[in-house]
């Protein structure tokens, strides 16, 4: 289903097959010791007392006591603690670490540890904000003045948890003053300058490698500093290697999860049944400290209108602190939020007046040139319309529709999305600054050299073709090795659907400039630092202008039989069409797309996490549901070309374009078979029931 | 300090069941997961442990007497295969979790742990099985529903082992099975619904009900069923709103992390409903 | 202390190890392998996943004891043959892994299956993997590549 001649062979796959890739936990070095982590067992509360057993020879305790520089985790704001000092405000807060070389001494230590806590009323639900952003496009007062018809939805979305296969964990050691951290992570300079923060070393002192990663999407991006903190604090105190690797109930319910969300929405309608205005108000609990929240905010902010352009808009959105897990990244950042939201709206209103859905939406779907929900620019073509067509052929949507109208258990969803590439607004220029290098040595071999990590989404393959490719070099002659930070410069995180356009397209005119000024022989460097393109100009405070320089956009299919007895979901099919810009390896974007769709519609049906008085009532794989190989349904999908002129060869982003679509589509699917709305995900069967008022 | 036992012989473990207090492990897929510790650490066990699943003389499935015997340690994965086994307690295997741990699953295990939301606890229920418990001093064989008393809590003694389930061989004009789990694989049943008919053209000469998951054991009233054998089909469906309530009143679900009573509640009445409406 | 023999990769082992331990931190910590990982401890996720008498098993809820005088073969000995070739390169062409940690339980789990059943159908093979959870592929790719091994690996299973 793909074409095989535009992908290159993966470079890590046999070490992966064979067992014998080393994941973190796999590594062991000589002398490791173990640290497990003590946590509150309390939602909110006072640490009132402390007592430590007498410790055996050899092991340690590490806390807020031992912190060289600073308390906090470097992320945006300061109020994420690296281990807590006479507060705690969530189940699981880490409160210090216990170090050794025996598990079971460690565990008995633990068990024996008396801590003794004042419990104060906590706070849940959406009543603290901690962030408050909005923006506005034209005169959205009086396009509510001058509406024939106004109608207002809310739509509720809960906790997703990333669920990557290989839990959270680190491996650090000490070589002389410096420390060097082995992670399972996404972004090794997020983690250096975390450490560097926590522990105010200078910057050659902290060394972060990259082994392989078993999964991450997002839960890996900024989490893994909290750990890296206190594993550095550890080792320099105690000055041995230090292993901490997450249980995974440990892992399931202390790290962070996607953003439970409540979206507000309010539509003008005119006399034409046009949507000329539209009032949206985003709730979004970030947990117990901000940590990227108010970045998630944005994006969802942003996100708002989805595929279609609304010409007068106001959106505000609120981050609620609450004593709970912090939420954080998880692939679509805020966007699978709204696209459910869009999308159910925007299929709600017609059903509401009697109108053909499918045309309602296409009549508002976005085009090259219109203004964006930021007043920026849909500067490049925008080839939905088409897509939607291929979309609806290959699934034989249309037919469908008719098929099942007055059938209550077979159903038919379409989706429409599109994914902003790159950081949100200027922080590719203000904040990251990506930065690539290409080292030839004197034998002519060519080393890649960037931080951007390899977490299953074949970055190392891709940007290692984009390399050999540009320069017209067979493969073996480019080296693309982990990344070290002692080695590679910062090219930013990967995160937020970069790493291909933004890395990849610096990649290209370094390897274009190394090729056109190649000496043979001779040792050569080329480092290429990103410039944001002139056009984007983007206000943060405002929230105004250009706040992506590309656009990836998609059309997600999903259909679906519901059983009338148990109201349980099968998915019978899936079908995707993607713009991408360009894709670099089809393998690669395919396996994106395949995963990427079962994360998203999973997201809309099937995962279940709650929280009931800050508890999380799932907390491993038994309980938490992730689909199975049985779950899954056959895909199709079609890639098309449209390429975006800053991407190398016209590639934009995809890792999170092909996540964001599949909740809206599954939930469509749902309701046409029911013929009642859904607001509401996961659209379990126990919802399901609900709706259908069989209680 | 702690002793762990694995012996050779049926009567070795019977000896040592005879002397000492142990903790059975069978397959393990239960108890290594119940009571596991961290990761590089052995299971908090707490007591004497004694290893029967690799116990020949406990893994086979054969006939006779009428019944279908089965070793209490015959992997799950082993008994689907068989061609005797009757296709009500195929079919509960079919879906139950996942090959790897259908290949190290046994009854002994499930019926030991006793666990509210058991599927084949649900199939012994309905097809009548017998448990034969061994010890030293001989063999008691009890109906299943004697043997399991609560959630997790069973009558057999700290000197017994579970032997055999012996299965009355049996013909069935209808036979149902639905797990209602949260996912199509490798998932604990939120609510699970077994039906066996057996008919006379349109009379109905045995037809048992069972219900898993919405008590602290299966749920199966031969009462109820006394009052069903013997009617008709229509009037059977005549019935069919005190079925509905009777069966209501003896099912107890509960709201937890995997489900609600309510669902519960109305996923197990529109089962049975459909059972009587258009499968019987 | 007891004693537990069985044969792992193909060499007898005798242990004086606590039988109760689990067969994946044996195999990870006292044998070094670590190509079985740990997902979950649960028995869910499948990537400890081992052959026991050629059939799949999940090495995190077995106990030490219960494998003795048995066979366990893990991924690193399997990875040897033939098989695991086809495989192998089944995987690479069909996008089969992309992370990477679940393949060594996903590549046992269609051993397992091929063993018993060289010409599985596509549900066959999706109850085949049921027990071994990916989060990055959606699955699809990867019932593909087991199709492509059965078809290309014809006589080896």
């Amino acid at each position: 289903m793909f074409d095989k001649s535009k992908s290159s062979p993966k470079i890590d796959h046999d070490e992966k097959c064979s067992g014998s890739a080393r994941y973190v936990s796999d590594i062991q070095i000589d002398g490791m010791l173990f640290a497990k982590t003590v946590r509150s067992p309390i939602t909110k509360g006072i640490i009132r007392s402390i007592a430590i057993p007498a410790l055996p020879d050899g092991y340690y305790i590490v806390d807020h006591h031992d912190i060289l520089s600073q308390n906090f985790v470097k992320m945006i704001y300061k109020d994420w603690p690296v281990f807590a000092v006479d507060e705690v405000n969530y189940i699981g807060e880490p409160i210090m670490l216990v170090v050794g070389p025996d598990k079971a001494v460690l565990e008995t230590i633990i068990a024996n540890i008396k801590i003794g806590y004042e419990e104060t009323e906590p706070t849940f639900g959406f009543t603290k904000s901690a962030v408050t952003k909005g923006f506005k496009k034209g005169d959205v007062e009086s396009a509510f003045s001058k509406a024939k018809t106004i109608i207002e939805e809310t739509f509720e979305t809960g906790y997703q948890e990333q669920a990557y296969i290989e839990p959270q964990g680190m491996l650090g050691y000490p070589e002389g003053d410096k420390i060097t951290l082995i992670g399972s992570i996404q972004c090794p300079y997020y983690v250096k300058n975390a450490v560097l923060n926590c522990l105010g070393y200078p910057e050659d002192q902290v060394r972060v490698i990259q082994p392989p990663v078993g999964g991450a999407f997002g839960g890996k991006e900024e989490f893994p500093s909290t750990i890296a903190c206190q594993l550095a604090t550890a080792i320099a105190k105690i000055k041995q290697p230090i292993k901490l690797i997450f249980e995974r109930e440990e892992d399931m319910l202390v790290t962070t999860k996607r953003h439970p969300s409540i979206t507000k929405m309010r539509a003008a309608l005119d006399s034409d049944n046009r949507v000329i205005g539209l009032s949206a108000e985003v709730s979004i609990d970030g947990g117990a400290y901000i940590g990227l929240s108010g970045v998630v905010l944005s994006r969802a902010l942003i996100a708002v209108t989805g595929a279609y352009t609304i010409p007068n808009l106001t959106a505000n959105g609120n981050v609620y602190i609450t004593n709970t897990v912090p939420t954080g990244a998880f692939r679509g950042f805020g966007a699978p939020q709204m696209m459910f939201a869009i999308e159910m709206m925007m299929n709600h209103i017609p059903k509401r007046l009697g109108l053909d859905p499918l045309e309602f939406r296409l009549k508002h779907l976005a085009k090259q040139g219109d203004l964006t929900s930021t007043s920026g620019l849909f500067r490049d073509p925008i080839i939905m319309p088409k897509m939607i067509d291929k979309a609806i052929q290959i699934s034989d949507y249309k037919q469908k529709m008719e098929k099942y109208a007055h059938d209550a258990t077979r159903g038919i969803g379409m989706s429409f999305f599109l994914h902003g590439c790159g950081f949100t607004g200027s922080g590719e220029t203000t904040i990251i600054k990506a930065k690539v290098k290409l080292r030839k040595d004197e034998h002519d071999q060519v080393y890649v050299l960037v931080a951007a990590v390899d977490m299953g989404q074949g970055c190392r393959t891709s940007l290692h073709r984009v390399v050999y490719q540009t320069m017209d070099l067979p493969p073996q002659q480019v080296t693309f090795d982990y990344p070290d930070t002692d080695d590679v410069p910062d090219s930013g995180p990967t995160v937020a659907s970069r790493t291909m356009m933004i890395v990849g397209g610096l990649l290209a005119r370094a390897s274009l400039k190394l090729k056109q000024t190649w000496k043979p022989g001779i040792k050569q460097e080329i480092i290429e630092q990103y410039v944001q393109p002139s056009y984007v100009v983007w206000d943060e405070d405002k929230l105004q202008g250009d706040a992506y320089p590309a656009y990836s956009w998609g059309v997600n299919v999903v259909e679906v039989s519901v059983c009338p007895l148990t109201y349980q979901v099968k998915l019978e099919g899936i079908w995707s069409v993607y713009d991408v810009g360009k894709t670099i390896d089809e393998r690669i974007v395919i396996g994106q797309a395949d995963g990427g769709i079962a994360q998203g519609v999973a997201y809309g049906y099937l995962e279940v996490m709650e929280a009931k008085q800050g508890k999380l009532k799932q907390k491993n794989f038994t309980d938490y549901i992730i689909p199975t190989s049985l779950d899954m349904a056959p895909t199709e999908t079609v890639l098309y070309d449209n390429p975006f002129a800053y991407g190398p060869y016209g590639a934009k982003g995809v890792g999170e374009l092909t996540l964001v679509g599949g909740a809206p589509a599954v939930a469509m699917a749902i309701e046409n078979a029911i013929r009642r709305p859904i607001n509401r995900i996961p659209a379990t069967p126990e919802l399901i029931m609900e709706t259908l008022g069989h209680e | 300090m702690v002793r762990h036992i694995i012996p050779k012989t049926l009567q070795e473990a019977l000896t040592y069941l005879s002397e000492g207090t142990f903790k059975i492990m069978a397959g393990g897929t239960d108890l290594m997961i119940q009571k596991r510790s961290t990761a590089g650490l052995p299971p908090k066990i707490g007591q004497d442990v004694i290893y029967l699943f690799n116990l020949a003389e406990l893994r086979y499935v054969s006939r006779g007497d009428g019944y279908l015997k089965i070793g209490a340690m015959t992997p799950l994965e082993d008994i689907y295969h068989h061609p005797d086994t009757p296709e009500l307690l195929k079919k509960v295997i079919y879906e139950m979790a996942s090959p790897g741990i259908r290949h190290m699953a046994t009854m002994a295990g499930n019926i030991g742990n006793a666990s509210p939301a058991g599927d084949s606890l649900v199939a012994l229920y309905v097809l009548d099985a017998r448990i034969k418990l061994q010890s030293i001093s001989g063999e008691r064989i009890l109906p299943i529903s004697d043997v399991i008393i609560g959630v997790r809590k069973t009558i057999i003694r700290p000197d017994e082992l579970i032997a055999e389930i012996l299965i009355p061989v049996d013909n069935f004009n209808v036979i149902v099975w639905r797990k209602v789990g949260g996912r199509r694989a490798d998932a604990i049943s939120k609510v699970s619904f077994a039906a066996l008919i057996k008919r006379n053209a349109e009379v109905i000469k045995d037809i048992r009900i069972a219900f898993g998951a919405v008590s602290p054991t299966v749920v199966r009233s031969r009462q109820i069923e006394a009052e069903l054998n013997g009617k008709s089909i229509t009037e059977l469906r005549n019935m069919l709103p005190s079925i509905l309530e009777k069966y209501a009143t003896a099912i107890r679900p509960i709201d937890d992390q995997r489900s609600s009573a309510h669902y519960r509640r109305q996923v197990a009445s529109n089962m049975l409903r459909h059972l009587i409406e258009k499968e019987i | 202390m007891n004693k537990i023999t069985f044969t792992l990769n193909h060499q007898p082992v005798a242990l004086e190890l606590d039988p109760s331990m689990r067969l994946l931190d044996v195999l990870r910590d006292h044998f070094k392998l670590t190509g079985s990982k740990e997902g979950c401890g649960e028995g869910e996720c499948g990537a400890c996943s081992v052959l026991v008498n050629g059939r799949v098993v999940n090495s995190c809820c077995l106990p030490l004891g219960n494998v003795n005088g048995q066979e366990v073969v893990t991924i690193e000995e399997f990875a040897k043959t033939k098989r695991y070739q086809v495989l192998k390169d089944a995987f690479h062409d069909e996008g089969g892994s992309q992370c990477g940690i679940c393949t060594p339980g996903m590549i046992m789990a269609a051993e397992s299956l091929l063993n018993q059943n060289p010409h599985p159908s596509d549900e066959e093979i999706r109850i085949g993997l049921s027990g071994n959870l990916c989060r990055c592929t959606g699955y699809n790719m990867i019932v593909k590549a087991v199709h492509l091994a059965a078809k290309k690996g014809a006589g080896l299973w």
